[in-house]
């Protein structure tokens, strides 16, 4: 705290000093205002910081999730990075993070401009477009097994439609990732397209209505203001995005189930759409492995600790443009 | 979406698996199991006849609470977290068939039943479903429930119109074999263009070892997956998908509804609750079905065990109520409400198992399932079968989905299984 200004008075001003720590009042003298703020701190110890170290000792044992502990030291670890499907699946997991993501972005962003132009029942559209997100998944992955299937789904109809051969989707290594990222797609692109009309609310109308005075069309006005002015929305999506296509599980988990007595975290035929987690899953529930679970887990962590340092770089350098 | 009992099989709806990491249950007992009056049993939906646990609650009133919970979502999961917390344990517990093998190396958590008097009731039930239940030290660690005989579901007027045996006890007969189911098969696809004997090949397979008395792991912790019995099964299914009886529609979508609605699947390897599914997923195929048996013998799928805990203050209490749920009466009760197929023989005479099922154009599906039910093949369950047998199935899968070379592909699932044999610490 600064002290105030003196201001013109023939006081002399009196200097407020901040807040002196007492001697002898250290952590326990404010015991109040720290029990005010404890409940938080403590209930993200018992259900996350325990849970997380128990989670890093039990990488370095062998259990079935009943019987006793074995030490394994770092072989669960050595194992893991022998795992060609542990590997694949990182694979996976970034190439349907792409597959959704990118024409996502670009499908919000064209949703947000259209948003944001002089339409009517603004809300209503608004509400529309939020609604997929806020569906059940569960619900939404078996509509999608359907539009997908091979014989009778509507991808497959619109696809002769025009002339085309069908694509048995769920049956090919593509088709799978095409799948699945579909249904991320039309999942969160009303949810993001909210967020980047938003971000274009926030431009100023002087900003377009010089654009015009100078003679600028549509395409350029987008290019040349729009565009530049939305950059911070565009990397908080994308950072946003990054973290929530890392831990993609549930969509593929449903749409892939198989009706055989396989797993239903096996992500489809050759594991074409088994993600990290699904992984993790598969590895810790499957085979009661808990300990090789748990070190899958920390493996995915220092994946999403990766993506998290490239995408604060990124941050980063825009900031300095 | 009704969940049914393969429903379960495939769990791990989303948000179930999320919430069971949580292990939210609804209030059961106090945290060291029950005070004797107040007794909780786990159990899933479908697992038990509703009816049989109601009735059970009555007749035991006057000396127990008996507060009977659903628990929804990954069952497993939920009663490890009990168990390994040691706090809410269930008196009694359900356990799926398919986890048996990872509960019995830890008996320790169960009440022997031998301690109960179990043996005294043994010669009433199955005795291959008896031994699934009997830990590696000899304790008895769960009460047979139900099972599932495999059969032969097929659809007549179409078998007919191949030209093939179309009445129960021909198709029984003439299909007895692998080997004639598969030149069966040929002939359909001649006479009825598009249609196929067989879904997937992945069923040929895991039918196969389930009809030998070895399966992937042995009692020494050796790695048997690579021995004849797996490696028949392999190339049948193998020469299955090469002979063209294998569809390419993927299980569960509206293909399969579809093309089975239309006669073009007419025909299923499964289990006697697959007869429920069957009838939930094309109800339009009522009358359209007959029971015959499985090409190559019979076998089991599922089928599940009910456990008393060691947090249980009142075992004997516990024993004699679940053996009343348990006994030949109230098994048939359950095969009626919930098609849980009876581990007590006595049950199959009984006038409600022996009703003719419209379903099936009025068969008593009972002349099959229960001459089958009785001569399952008796085979050690490890509790490292599902991780060595997940390799062999994935590369199966990678033959007939996606067409990868069936000598490399078992070349490939081999040399998985070695690799994870030796991080579990099985031999091979």
């Amino acid at each position: 705290m600064a002290t105030a200004p003196a201001l013109e008075t023939t006081t002399p001003p009196t200097v407020t000093r901040p807040l002196p720590a007492r001697p002898g009042k250290g952590v326990l003298g404010h015991w109040r205002l720290y029990a005010a703020i404890s409940p938080f701190y403590l209930l993200f110890l018992a259900f996350g910081l325990i849970p997380v170290g128990f989670s890093l000792y039990l990488s370095f044992h062998r259990w079935d999730g009943l019987g006793p502990m074995e030490f394994a030291g770092l072989s669960q670890y050595r194992y893991l990075l022998t795992d060609s499907q542990f590997w694949s699946s990182i694979g996976n997991t970034l190439v349907i993070w792409a597959l959704a993501t990118f024409p996502m972005i670009f499908l919000s962003m064209v949703t947000a401009v259209l948003l944001n132009s002089a339409v009517r029942f603004k809300n209503v559209y608004r509400f529309a477009y939020f609604l997929p997100n806020v569906t059940s998944i569960v619900a939404v992955a078996i509509i999608f097994g359907s539009v997908f299937s091979t014989n009778f789904g509507l991808v497959n109809a619109l696809l002769q439609a025009v002339g085309l051969d069908q694509v048995a989707w769920l049956n090919t290594p593509w088709g799978i990732k095409v799948a699945v990222a579909t249904l991320m797609t039309w999942q969160w692109t009303g949810y993001n397209a909210i967020i980047f009309l938003a971000g274009l609310q926030t431009i100023p109308g002087e900003l377009y209505e010089a654009s015009r005075m100078d003679g600028a069309g549509p395409v350029q006005t987008f290019f040349r203001i729009t565009l530049p002015l939305m950059r911070p929305v565009l990397l908080f999506v994308l950072v946003i995005s990054t973290v929530t296509g890392l831990q993609t599980f549930s969509e593929p988990q449903v749409l892939l189930q198989t009706t055989d007595n396989n797993s239903s975290f096996a992500g489809g035929p050759g594991h074409s759409g088994q993600t990290m987690v699904l992984y993790f899953f598969q590895q810790t529930f499957d085979n009661n492995d808990f300990g090789y679970g748990a070190a899958v887990a920390w493996g995915i962590f220092l994946v999403v600790i990766i993506f998290s340092i490239i995408n604060w770089r990124l941050v980063q350098r825009r900031g300095e443009d | 979406m009704r969940l049914s009992r393969r429903g379960l099989l495939r769990a791990g709806l989303a948000g179930a698996a999320a919430t069971s990491l949580g292990g939210l249950t609804t209030g059961c007992g106090v945290p060291t199991g029950s005070t004797g009056r107040d007794m909780v049993l786990w159990y899933w939906s479908g697992g038990l006849s509703p009816k049989v646990v109601q009735d059970a609650g009555a007749r035991y009133a006057g000396a127990v609470d008996l507060q009977a919970i659903q628990i929804g979502g990954y069952y497993r999961s939920k009663l490890l977290t009990t168990l390994t917390g040691r706090a809410h344990i269930p008196d009694i517990a359900g356990l799926k068939g398919e986890d048996m093998a990872s509960y019995l190396p830890n008996s320790d958590q169960f009440v022997d039943l031998r301690t109960l008097g179990a043996d005294r009731l043994k010669d009433r039930y199955l005795g291959w479903k008896w031994d699934q239940a009997i830990a590696e030290d000899g304790s008895m660690v769960g009460f047979p429930i139900d099972c599932g005989p495999v059969a032969h579901y097929y659809q007549p007027a179409v078998f007919e119109k191949a030209g093939l045996p179309y009445e129960p006890a021909d198709v029984s007969r003439e299909l007895a074999t692998w080997d004639q189911f598969f030149a069966a098969g040929e002939q359909l696809r001649k006479r009825v263009p598009g249609s196929f004997i067989l879904t997937d090949a992945l069923s040929v397979l895991s039918i196969s070892v389930n009809q030998s008395t070895k399966r992937f792991v042995d009692r020494d912790r050796h790695f048997i997956g690579d021995q004849e019995h797996v490696r028949t099964a392999w190339d049948r299914a193998v020469e299955a998908t090469h002979r063209g009886l294998v569809s390419k529609i993927v299980n569960g979508t509206p293909d399969n509804t579809s093309a089975t609605e239309r006669g073009l699947l007419p025909s299923q390897l499964n289990a006697s609750w697959a007869a429920g599914d069957i009838k939930l997923n094309v109800p339009r195929t009522k009358g359209k079905w007959r029971v015959a048996n499985c090409p190559g013998g019979p076998s089991n799928i599922g089928g599940s065990f009910l456990a008393i805990t060691k947090a249980c203050r009142e075992p004997e209490k516990a024993f004699e109520m679940i053996t009343w749920m348990l006994d030949a009466g109230n098994q048939a009760q359950g095969f009626v409400d919930s098609v849980l197929f009876p581990s007590t023989p006595a049950s199959y005479a009984m006038r409600q198992l022996r009703e003719p099922d419209p379903f099936f154009g009025d068969q008593i599906t009972m002349d099959v399932f229960g001459p089958a039910a009785r001569e399952i093949p008796v085979a050690f369950n490890s509790p490292y079968d599902v991780a060595l047998s997940t390799p062999i199935n994935d590369e199966m899968r990678n033959f007939y989905v996606l067409g990868k070379n069936p000598e490399k592909a078992w070349r490939d699932a081999m040399s998985k299984c070695r690799r994870i044999a030796d991080h579990l610490g099985v031999s091979h």
